[in-house]
């Protein structure tokens, strides 16, 4: 066997094996991430919708299909907001699996309700794997016809594009700094950044207790930034079973890590990753098992 | 076809197309991206911030010399409960390689679509840079908006980051 096929045949067993037994525990936890998904997705549209009318008036920086079409349609007479309803609709009609295309075309208007509110230059990646999570979902309702082979298909491929999404981010630190990415000062800089950022939304800055010990002692950042790059360099073993719900469960300490130190917090991504951090469905069907079996009397 | 084997194939579908996107728009075509947040570590940054003048502020007297964060004139100006993204207002001081117009329109739009200026704002550049092992943070005037006009830093080399000088 070629180291390809070695390579496959690892994935196909880790990544879709998993999750085929049509028990009540994976059907709630199914429908459960994709209803989060889903209610993340119109949050989202929303959000971005009523900030597009209100602020928006101008492309300052193309991204994504605004490359090739004039978004600036989006900006006034509610567009953004019929967008927004838009999405809701064809995310209710995916949910319900009255039209097997829903999802897959609610993401296109995602995807233009995204680039219209980020034509000013900021590259928010906030959203990204909500985006991923329904694009998952409209493949599966797609090119399945089985919920089984659905569920399956939709963990597989989100594990897969979210571990192979953060071992690309140390991989760009790596190229983009170098070895010396986790120096201490760096986060010196950020939190200096960050420090101006909150003056700037909310006219006052209190530090945590983890940024204060950064700015007593820089070599506090160094620990803090090698323990998330090492992180996020091994989150592409989320691919393997055995390890998944650890490293899933790390990706989650080091976002709450960043909330510390940066005042940033990816709080879609967060949840979602706590949604498949743990087992959920066998958490489920213990726990209603533990309902229908009858107490004996004393 | 075997289900997982035909799940793998449509996972490696989406990836190549995933590359193609990425690779020919600069790492980012949402929802793919390389996620490179936080990658060149240590560059000097560059954010804004505003400050509120007094309404009977004379605009004729104002200084649009650079300034530390600690001298900033006239009040804090929090952009969040305006729901003002300050990370627009960031990106419109930073990336902004010529004030034309439209610039100029944009960037005031953020402060007056929907609702109407009473007091003069102040937008300031601020740039931080690593100096051994501190940050230097300084704050330049780039543009004044008050309630019927809008005024750009009189000196064309302090409006932008690509002209203006590095911090000594």
């Amino acid at each position: 066997m070629s180291t390809l096929s070695r390579i496959s045949h690892t994935l196909r067993r880790e990544l879709f094996a998993g999750f085929a037994s049509d028990t009540p525990g994976t059907w709630l936890y199914f429908r459960g991430v994709e209803l989060f998904l889903l209610t993340y997705t119109v949050y989202f549209c929303w959000d971005w919708g009523v900030y597009i009318q209100q602020n928006i008036s101008s492309v300052l920086l193309p991204l994504g299909l605004a490359n090739y079409i004039d978004v600036s349609f989006m900006f006034g007479h509610n567009v953004a907001l019929i967008n927004a309803v838009l999405v809701g609709v064809l995310g209710l009609a995916g949910f319900f699996r009255l039209w097997r295309p829903a999802y897959l075309l609610a993401l296109l208007a995602f995807h233009l309700q995204y680039v219209a509110r980020y034509s000013l230059g900021e590259i928010s990646h906030g959203s990204n794997l909500v985006g991923m999570g329904i694009l998952g979902l409209g493949i599966a309702l797609l090119a399945f016809r089985s919920e089984e082979r659905r569920r399956r298909f939709t963990f597989g491929f989100l594990y897969f594009f979210i571990g192979l999404g953060y071992t690309s981010a140390a991989v760009c630190k790596l190229i983009g700094t170098g070895i010396t990415w986790p120096d201490g000062r760096h986060l010196l800089m950020w939190i200096a950044e960050r420090k101006v950022d909150t003056l700037s939304r909310f006219g006052a800055f209190d530090p945590s207790v983890l940024q204060e010990m950064v700015l007593h002692d820089y070599h506090f950042g160094t620990l803090f930034l090698l323990v998330g790059l090492l992180t996020e360099a091994i989150s592409f073993l989320m691919w393997w079973r055995r390890l998944r719900h650890v490293v899933v469960l790390l990706v989650v300490g080091m976002h709450i890590g960043i909330l510390l130190t940066m005042n940033i917090f990816f709080h879609a991504s967060t949840y979602l990753l706590l949604l498949l951090g743990l087992p959920w469905h066998h958490i489920i069907d213990y726990v209603l098992d533990r309902v229908r079996t009858p107490v004996p009397s004393a | 076809m075997r289900f997982p084997r035909r799940a793998l194939r449509i996972v490696g579908g989406v990836l190549v197309v995933y590359a193609l996107l990425v690779a020919t728009h600069l790492g980012e075509f949402w929802p793919f991206s390389i996620y490179p947040m936080f990658s060149q570590a240590g560059t000097p940054w560059t954010r804004a911030v505003v400050r509120e003048l007094p309404s009977q502020a004379d605009p004729d007297t104002l200084s649009w010399d650079a300034v530390s964060l600690q001298s900033l004139p006239g009040a804090s100006y929090p952009l969040a409960p305006k729901g003002i993204n300050q990370n627009d207002v960031a990106n419109y001081v930073s990336k902004t390689d010529q004030w034309t117009d439209e610039r100029v329109r944009g960037l005031r739009s953020l402060f007056t679509k929907g609702r109407t200026l009473s007091s003069p704002l102040f937008v300031f550049r601020v740039r931080g840079t690593l100096e051994a092992d501190t940050v230097s943070v300084t704050a330049t005037p780039v543009l004044l908006f008050e309630p019927d006009t809008t005024q750009l830093n009189p000196s064309p080399a302090a409006r932008t980051v690509a002209s203006a000088p590095p911090p000594s």
